[in-house]
């Protein structure tokens, strides 16, 4: 469904990305973990157009798509929770979730999927004319999937889901987000730091340092987790005093 | 020559300052040699500006802030010196409310437009006081406030500026080598300022606050240095500009001479002092050809330009610089010593900033 | 009682006009992050374009002399069109630039529309009469007597104000301007033309600028080269006090700095009167350092500046 080949971004003269390539088939859940300042969000932010490549390509559905604006590959089903949410605080959780369905033209399934997002997460619902600002962090982060779900998308990407949530709410999202690929089908590209909590969830893992992919593998065949480390840290774990400065 | 004598370090090191004012000082002397009357007023204007843009350099380009505001400190300069300078009998003519030292009494121009700078920067030291806590486009709205405020004030003010009307009979005493001298005094302490503590302390906070501020450096005070020390300079661009134009109004020191003058320095480049040199000399120059367009001449085909132009040919050019080239003609860099690459850290940094 | 009413509706509609033009100004501010200097040569250039083009100190009516309605849809047209070429002549060049550089690109767009306009129609004020039955009285009630144009103002005004808001809340374009001028990069990545959105404040920037034009010249009959500048420079004011980036705090501002005006000019003595503007300017940078957030909003602060 999306292919990543040979991604290298830059800001200014600032390497960022260098010859990064993954792919992610239908209805997976893909996860990408790598340490502060890995190049994920880099990633996510290249796949939704915000950044252009300085060399490689994102082929999605069989096109390269490396090129289009933001909103151009949205239209193309492609949709964005980016780090620290940022929901519109000015707007109400209703607004939200209608800028959500920018480019929507079918009033009434909009309508109708806002009511499934509020069954689903029935707190936005309860409090649909407040001010988005007022919500709590796990509740933003609510509304962030959601306004995300507004547009029906194909692949979803999402930068840090866990960042600054108490764990039980961290397991409800998740919980969300696995539902959501059983009911709708829905392909999900995740971006964490923390790579326990991301393998439990995924089927696919791809560990990202210094702007190159260290490992990519089923995350059903990297449970135990040494293999990951390595590639996490660049040392394996019995030698970490020695490399560490 | 050693490559690395004592001398040539010397050399090297003052480059930026030597060759800028060699350039200026080239500029007048040509022109002077052709001796037209008309043109050597503009060139006279160009270098009273030249201090101004100078000025303007070391508060923007070393702390980044915008200021919209520092043709008031022209304006506080020219009157404070005309109030000296006028003859006994215009002033109590035209500036009754003088107190009664001032009406009896007149100075030669040099110590008047000293006080007259003195008297900028002093209002600068207090304004600055409140105007350097803010940042970013609050600053440049303050600033713009600052503006507006003395310009409000001279022009109902009219017992000591005499208000919507002009004082009149100031000696002309500013020749384009009196320009001269206070252009190559201004671009020496915009030199000497930039390589002083003070102004290193205040780029580093340019590049980053935070940073700036951990190490040391309080950045409210050393804004509120350049400000004063710029506030200074422009004072005495406005009391040279009295005694180039003989006369002073209030609205002469408003929103097109800002603009003007901050066109001049984005238009050269406004992190660096070649750029406010370079930015003041070219603008100087398109601006008299587009006046002598105006004016209409004949080249083969007679041409003359509708009035304003100028005006409208100096905005274009600066939305085209802003738009095609944002770091001005000199790229935001000195010029520096062309011979043999330079290599040492003072240089690498200046060239990144 | 009938001294009061007076002094509310003469502060009224000096703030209208104020709470248009910081509309305007507010408006790009929030999407833009743009404070666009040239927002006072919109406003002249719609007064202007009522008389034909000539150097001569007459003024012939062109546009002017048409019934009102093609007439206000001839001077909104002008004015969006040129607020229009602006966005893309200049604006959306500089759309990546610091606010400062904006700053100074529309302080020279502003400089060139005010030369172009001298050069055109010459530097010296010339006389329009434009609706000037509108001046006559009104009495409202024992002893107050208020030009039926003040009321005009202030209604429009009104109008223009609530047409926005329901634009803003109510319309799908509208909540999508809101969203990019909040984080005009997350609007994007949901879908929400960023281009159309831009052009679209800015469209309706200029239409607030010509509905300035208009009433000013009806109200002074005068037009001159520099008439937009004090106005933009008030509207500042208000978009400052009021918290940049905030309409709802433009309109409160406008309206605030408009009675604060009249009330100084009604209220100071004579021999200080004359300083007004100088104390209004004060208020800036007071309001700047003590709270930069506006005065009115307390929450909901959407930029900082």
């Amino acid at each position: 469904m999306l292919e990543v080949r040979d991604l290298h971004v830059q800001y200014g003269r600032l390497v960022a990305l260098r010859g990064v390539s993954f792919s992610i088939a239908e209805g997976e859940i893909a996860c990408i973990v790598g340490p502060n300042g890995a190049g994920k969000s880099t990633t996510l932010l290249t796949v939704s157009g915000v950044l252009k490549p300085t060399r490689g390509e994102v082929i999605y559905d069989g096109k390269p798509i490396s090129g289009l604006s933001p909103e151009a590959i949205a239209g193309l089903g492609v949709t964005q929770v980016p780090e620290g949410r940022h929901i519109f605080t000015g707007l109400t959780i209703e607004e939200n979730l209608r800028v959500g369905a920018a480019l929507r033209r079918d009033r009434d399934e909009t309508r109708k999927d806002m009511e499934r997002i509020y069954e689903t997460f029935p707190i936005l619902g309860q409090r649909k004319t407040q001010a988005a600002g007022k919500l709590s962090g796990g509740e933003q982060q609510m509304l962030a999937i959601g306004r995300a779900l507004m547009s029906r998308p194909k692949l979803m990407t999402i930068d840090e889901p866990s960042l600054g949530l108490a764990p039980k709410i961290v397991d409800r999202v998740y919980e969300v987000l696995t539902e959501l690929r059983a009911s709708r089908g829905l392909t999900l590209l995740i971006v964490e730091q923390s790579s326990e909590r991301a393998l439990k969830a995924a089927d696919r893992l791809h560990v990202l340092r210094n702007g190159e992919m260290q490992l990519s593998g089923r995350a059903a065949d990297l449970k135990d987790g040494a293999e990951v480390h390595k590639a996490y840290f660049g040392f394996t774990k019995e030698h970490s005093g020695e490399v560490m400065i | 020559m050693e490559p690395n004598s004592p001398f040539q370090r010397t050399l090297r090191e003052f480059w930026p300052l030597l060759i800028l004012s060699a350039l200026v000082t080239a500029v007048v002397v040509i022109i002077q040699a052709f001796g037209d009357p008309i043109v050597s007023r503009s060139l006279t204007e160009a270098l009273i500006r030249l201090v101004v843009v100078v000025a303007l350099f070391i508060f923007i380009g070393n702390s980044g802030l915008m200021s919209f505001g520092h043709i008031a400190f022209m304006m506080i300069g020219a009157y404070a010196t005309a109030w000296q300078t006028m003859p006994v009998m215009t002033k109590g003519i035209f500036a009754p409310g003088l107190p009664e030292y001032l009406l009896q009494n007149s100075h030669h121009w040099i110590p008047a437009t000293l006080i007259g700078g003195v008297a900028a920067s002093v209002v600068a030291l207090v304004a600055g006081l409140a105007l350097m806590r803010l940042s970013g486009i609050a600053a440049s709205i303050g600033t713009f406030a600052f503006l507006m405020v003395f310009y409000s004030f001279y022009l109902q003010w009219s017992t000591w500026t005499a208000g919507q009307s002009s004082l009149v009979g100031l000696p002309m005493t500013t020749t384009p080598w009196v320009g001269l001298v206070f252009s190559l005094v201004a671009i020496a302490v915009a030199f000497f300022y930039a390589r002083s503590r003070f102004g290193l302390a205040l780029r580093a906070s340019r590049e980053d606050a935070v940073a700036a501020q951990a190490s040391g450096v309080n950045v409210q005070v050393q804004r509120l240095i350049a400000f004063v020390v710029s506030a200074f300079l422009c004072g005495l661009a406005g009391g040279l500009y009295g005694h180039f134009l003989g006369l002073l109004t209030v609205d002469t020191f408003y929103l097109p001479l800002t603009f003007i003058t901050i066109a001049m320095l984005v238009v050269g480049g406004m992190n660096s002092l070649s750029g406010a040199v370079v930015g003041t000399l070219f603008v100087s120059f398109a601006i008299e050809i587009l006046r002598v367009l105006e004016r209409g001449v004949t080249v083969g085909v007679p041409v003359k330009l509708p009035a304003n132009s100028a005006e409208v040919g100096l905005g274009i050019i600066l939305l085209l610089v802003l738009i095609f080239r944002r770091t001005g003609i000199t790229r935001n860099q000195e010029i520096y010593w062309p011979w043999k690459p330079v290599v040492s850290v003072s240089s690498v940094t200046r060239r990144q900033s | 009682m009938a001294f009061a009413l007076q002094v509310l509706i003469d502060g009224l509609s000096l703030g209208s006009f104020y709470a248009l033009a910081a509309l305007g100004i507010g408006l790009l501010f929030g999407v833009l992050k743009l404070i666009n200097f040239a927002h006072g040569a919109f406003i002249t250039f719609g007064a202007y374009a009522l008389i034909l083009p000539s150097a001569a100190t007459e003024a012939t009516l062109g546009i002017g002399a048409l019934p009102a309605i093609p007439l206000v849809i001839l001077i909104v047209g002008v004015v969006v069109a040129l607020a229009l070429l602006s966005e893309f002549a200049v604006f959306r060049p500089l759309r990546d630039s610091s606010p400062a550089t904006l700053m100074v690109g529309s302080f020279a767009l502003g400089f060139v529309i005010q030369n172009l306009i001298i050069m055109i129609y010459g530097g010296r004020p010339k006389a329009v009469g434009l609706w000037s039955d509108l001046s006559a009285g009104v009495t409202l009630m024992e002893g107050v007597s208020v030009p039926k144009l003040q009321l005009i103002i202030i209604g429009v005004t009104i109008s223009l104000m609530l047409a926005l808001v329901f634009f803003l809340k109510k319309t799908r374009w509208g909540i999508h301007m809101r969203a990019a001028a909040e984080d005009f990069r997350m609007a994007r990545m949901l879908g929400v033309k960023a281009d159309l959105v831009i052009m679209l404040a800015v469209a309706i920037s200029g239409m607030l600028a010509a509905a300035v034009s208009l009433l000013y010249v009806v109200q002074t009959g005068i037009l001159d080269f520099r008439m937009g500048v004090p106005m933009m420079l008030f509207a500042f004011i208000a978009t400052v006090v009021g918290g940049m980036g905030s309409l709802v705090g433009a309109v409160a501002g406008g309206f605030a700095v408009g009675m604060l005006s009249i009330l100084l000019q009604t209220f100071l003595p004579s021999d200080i009167r004359a300083y007004r503007d100088v104390f209004v300017f004060l208020v800036v940078i007071v309001v700047l350092l003590m709270r930069p957030q506006g005065l009115f909003l307390s929450s909901a602060v959407r930029e900082r500046v």
